[in-house]
């Protein structure tokens, strides 16, 4: 991965020279010399990009900053009532509000789960995808990617079938097994959805590293596939342990790997929205709401309060900001970006 | 104008003056000088053919006593419930795609209406000649700061379905008129029935939870100068809120499963929940309103000739607990091009003639005085119930202009009941409910 720009190259090289003789292109000319001695050839290849990049992002997000200071809503789209500038009340009533934090508490700690969850079973089954024969590699990898492969509202609502209360799997075979093992709970009709935040993200956090690991484990192995043979074998001759190969060879080598993996599945973790929609029953549970419901309640349910919602996208783009921040350092530290 | 609708109302004798004066208020009406080639008409549910045929009437209808209007074709587009709110908002922030006529439930209507989504149309239903016969309770229920944007309908409550060959095998003789008995028939018939749950009571279900605390007395919230006051902690409304919690918590006749659940299953689902059960047979009673036919024999008509309802019980009988006067109505769309137009079908459609037709095919009950106690209902097994219960309604809190937010953006009640029976305490988790609510009720948010 490269992205320098070439800035010790001499600027506009790339651009082609004048054809000889031709007469009229003297101001043709003097704009070349002028990108030339500027060094503007660089950002000029850069401006589609850069122009691009502001109207689909900079541009909406200058917008919902505004908002966020606003009343924004639907009288004030109808002409109802004129729009108003709010100062910062937008902020204090999201931070005043019990539902925020638990929203976010619940966003944390289901981070803080399904990523070494996530990590720890991605990682698992890259090392077996690396010791396996061709042909098992095949379908294990097969079985890993097709769950990587399956919409996410797909295999929500197939979870949603398995962890049915009325004949779904799950509770049906609970249900059979005795109770010495899972417990004296009435497991046949036992709501997983619904019923409370601890149930569903029991299901969330399956269904999520269910989605999540094949990434995982597919960057993992190809990370192992870069590391020089020789140095498993020395360790083997020296009699070193799977577990002692792991964390002196595997780990240290992969470990700009493992640190990119992890800050982005914080950041996916941390944005979990279609599946928690599904499976909470939008809207109704507001004890099971992560940020993101959160935000898409506050903001898009009726009525709508844009102004609202633009002050808790703010709020929610700053932590990811605060997430990426380590990430893009960590990177250039380990050198990815250069 | 006023006067030509009237003749057209009441004197299909006159025929052909009526057309004349018809004709007469379309050039009348300022810049609908042609007819608009359709109107859009949005209905909520799904499209269901006794419906359509019905409304094929009704556009025929609307030909003939507007002869204007003959070449506009109407298009009815069908939007699920869970849906609508979504649509309008789409619609209203587009500035596009809207309809000229739409169907509201009638709690919608003050919240979309204040949203500047319908057109005011105080003085068209001042002049049509079927306005004075609504039930006056309903029409202020569609007034807001003295602007009507919206006519009633149809409207419909809610009671409680059971089984007939159910009651007759557990010995029980009447249908239960308080608390006590309620529980204990259903604890009798859970008795008789093993593995089977008495009475749902799904935490989700603002509508009928109401009911409960009406009954014993008490109030969600009460306007005192221009102020709402939230009562939902006064021991009147406490006992009925306790006494739904309880029949989860204590009473054990409704499943854990029901908790974060509509009586339709998980919310935004239309089935699975205690609709589904009760229509197979592993739910003995449980709260609906005589429209719940349509989906309940869709899951199973085993047991469809043995249903009846009841009305909810009050605390401590003999009349029933006030029911939620639940409806549609029926409003122009404020951004229609074509609002006279949309206003001469609504006359139609909401004829207390076609209205009527309408809600008894559909279960409904009429928003018209002369309709309702024209009777025919009382004969019905299923209806009785529903229409005993007709008799004792109540709306307000429910059509106040934030119960939107209350209800669906912020769900105070469905947490509320949701916490308690996860076990919470009591009187802190009503507390806070109704701080909530009385903030959401007087500013719009908590």
């Amino acid at each position: 991965m490269s992205l320098a720009i070439p800035r010790d190259r001499p600027a506009g090289g790339s651009l082609p020279e004048p054809p000889a003789g031709a007469a009229g292109s003297r101001r043709l000319n003097q704009v070349r010399a002028f990108v030339r001695r500027h060094r503007l050839a660089p950002y000029l290849m850069l401006a589609p990009a850069l122009a691009g990049i502001g109207l689909v992002l900079l541009w909406p997000l200058a917008q919902v900053a505004v908002y966020s200071f606003q009343n924004y809503g639907l009288p004030q789209i109808t002409g109802a009532a004129p729009t108003q500038w709010i100062g910062g009340s937008n902020f204090t009533q999201v931070f005043a509000d019990a539902e925020f934090w638990l929203s976010l508490r619940i966003t944390v700690l289901f981070a803080a789960v399904v990523v070494p969850l996530t990590l720890i079973a991605g990682t698992l089954v890259g090392l077996l995808l690396n010791q396996l024969g061709r042909k098992m590699a095949a379908v294990v990898s097969t079985a890993a990617l097709l769950a990587w492969a399956i919409p996410p509202v797909s295999a929500t609502v197939l979870f949603y079938w398995l962890f049915d209360p009325d004949g779904g799997l799950v509770d049906w075979t609970l249900s059979r097994l005795p109770h010495w093992l899972v417990g004296n709970t009435n497991w046949a009709g036992f709501n997983w959805t619904t019923t409370g935040a601890l149930q569903a993200y029991t299901v969330l956090t399956v269904l999520v590293v269910w989605q999540s690991f094949p990434f995982i484990a597919v960057t993992v192995l190809a990370g192992l596939k870069t590391v020089p043979h020789e140095l498993y074998e020395a360790a083997r001759v020296d009699g070193a342990s799977p577990v002692r190969i792991f964390s002196s060879i595997t780990f240290p080598l992969l470990k700009p790997i493992f640190l990119v993996l992890l800050l982005l599945s914080v950041i996916w973790d941390f944005n979990v929205f279609t599946q928690s929609f599904i499976i909470t029953g939008f809207p109704g549970n507001r004890d099971e709401f992560n940020l993101s419901l959160y935000i898409y309640d506050k903001g898009f349910q009726f009525p709508p309060s844009y102004g609202l919602g633009g002050a808790l996208a703010l709020i929610f783009t700053v932590i990811l900001l605060i997430v990426t921040v380590g990430y893009v350092r960590s990177s250039v530290r380990q050198g990815a970006l250069t | 104008m006023n006067l030509s609708r009237a003749a057209v109302a009441i004197g299909a004798a006159v025929a052909v003056a009526g057309a004349a004066a018809g004709c007469g208020s379309s050039s009348s009406s300022s810049n609908a000088s042609a007819a608009p080639a359709k109107l859009v008409v949005w209905r909520m549910g799904a499209s269901v053919p006794s419906q359509v045929t019905w409304m094929n009437g009704v556009v025929a209808q609307f030909h003939k006593q507007f002869p204007q209007f003959k070449t506009t074709k109407v298009v009815v587009d069908w939007i699920p419930w869970g849906n609508r709110v979504t649509d309008w908002t789409n619609a209203l922030t587009s500035g596009k795609g809207g309809p000229d006529i739409t169907e509201l439930g009638n709690t919608d209507t003050p919240g979309i209406a204040s949203q500047g989504a319908l057109a005011g149309i105080s003085s068209q239903v001042k002049a049509w000649s079927s306005g004075s016969s609504i039930i006056p309770g309903n029409l202020a229920n569609d007034t807001v700061g003295g602007t009507t944007f919206a006519v009633p309908w149809f409207g419909g409550v809610r009671g409680v379905w059971y089984r007939k060959d159910q009651f007759a095998k557990a010995g029980i003789t009447a249908p239960p008129t308080t608390w006590a008995q309620l529980v204990a028939d259903a604890k009798l018939l859970m008795k008789k029935y093993p593995g089977t749950f008495g009475l749902g009571a799904p935490s989700d279900y603002t509508n009928a939870i109401v009911s409960f605390i009406w009954g014993a007395g008490g109030q969600v919230a009460v306007q005192q100068g221009g102020q709402w006051k939230a009562e939902l902690n006064s021991p009147a409304s406490e006992a009925g809120i306790k006494f739904y919690a309880d029949l989860f918590l204590t009473q054990h006749v409704s499943p854990s499963k029901y908790i974060g659940q509509t009586e339709l299953g998980a919310p935004g689902a239309t089935s699975g929940g205690s609709d589904e059960d009760f229509a197979k047979g592993t739910l003995d009673m449980y709260v609906d309103g005589p429209w719940a036919k349509a989906s309940l024999t869709a899951v199973s008509t085993k047991y469809a000739s043995q249903w009846a309802s009841f009305p909810i019980p009050s605390q401590n009988g003999p009349n029933p607990a006030p029911a939620f006067a639940g409806g549609s109505d029926l409003g122009v769309w404020a951004k229609s091009p074509n609002q006279a137009a949309a206003w001469d079908l609504v006359t139609v459609m909401d004829s207390p003639a076609n209205a009527t037709t309408f809600a008894n095919a559909q279960g409904f009950f009429p928003e018209f005085t002369t309709a309702l106690s024209g009777g025919g209902y009382s004969s019905s097994p299923l209806l009785s119930g529903f229409a005993k219960a007709a008799g004792f309604t109540q709306i307000s809190p429910l059509n106040s202009k934030n119960w939107a937010t209350a209800d669906a953006t912020d769900a105070i009640i469905p947490t509320m009941m949701k916490a308690l029976m996860q076990g919470a305490p009591f009187a802190a988790t009503v507390n806070k409910a109704n701080t909530e609510l009385q903030n959401v009720l007087n500013t719009g948010h908590e």
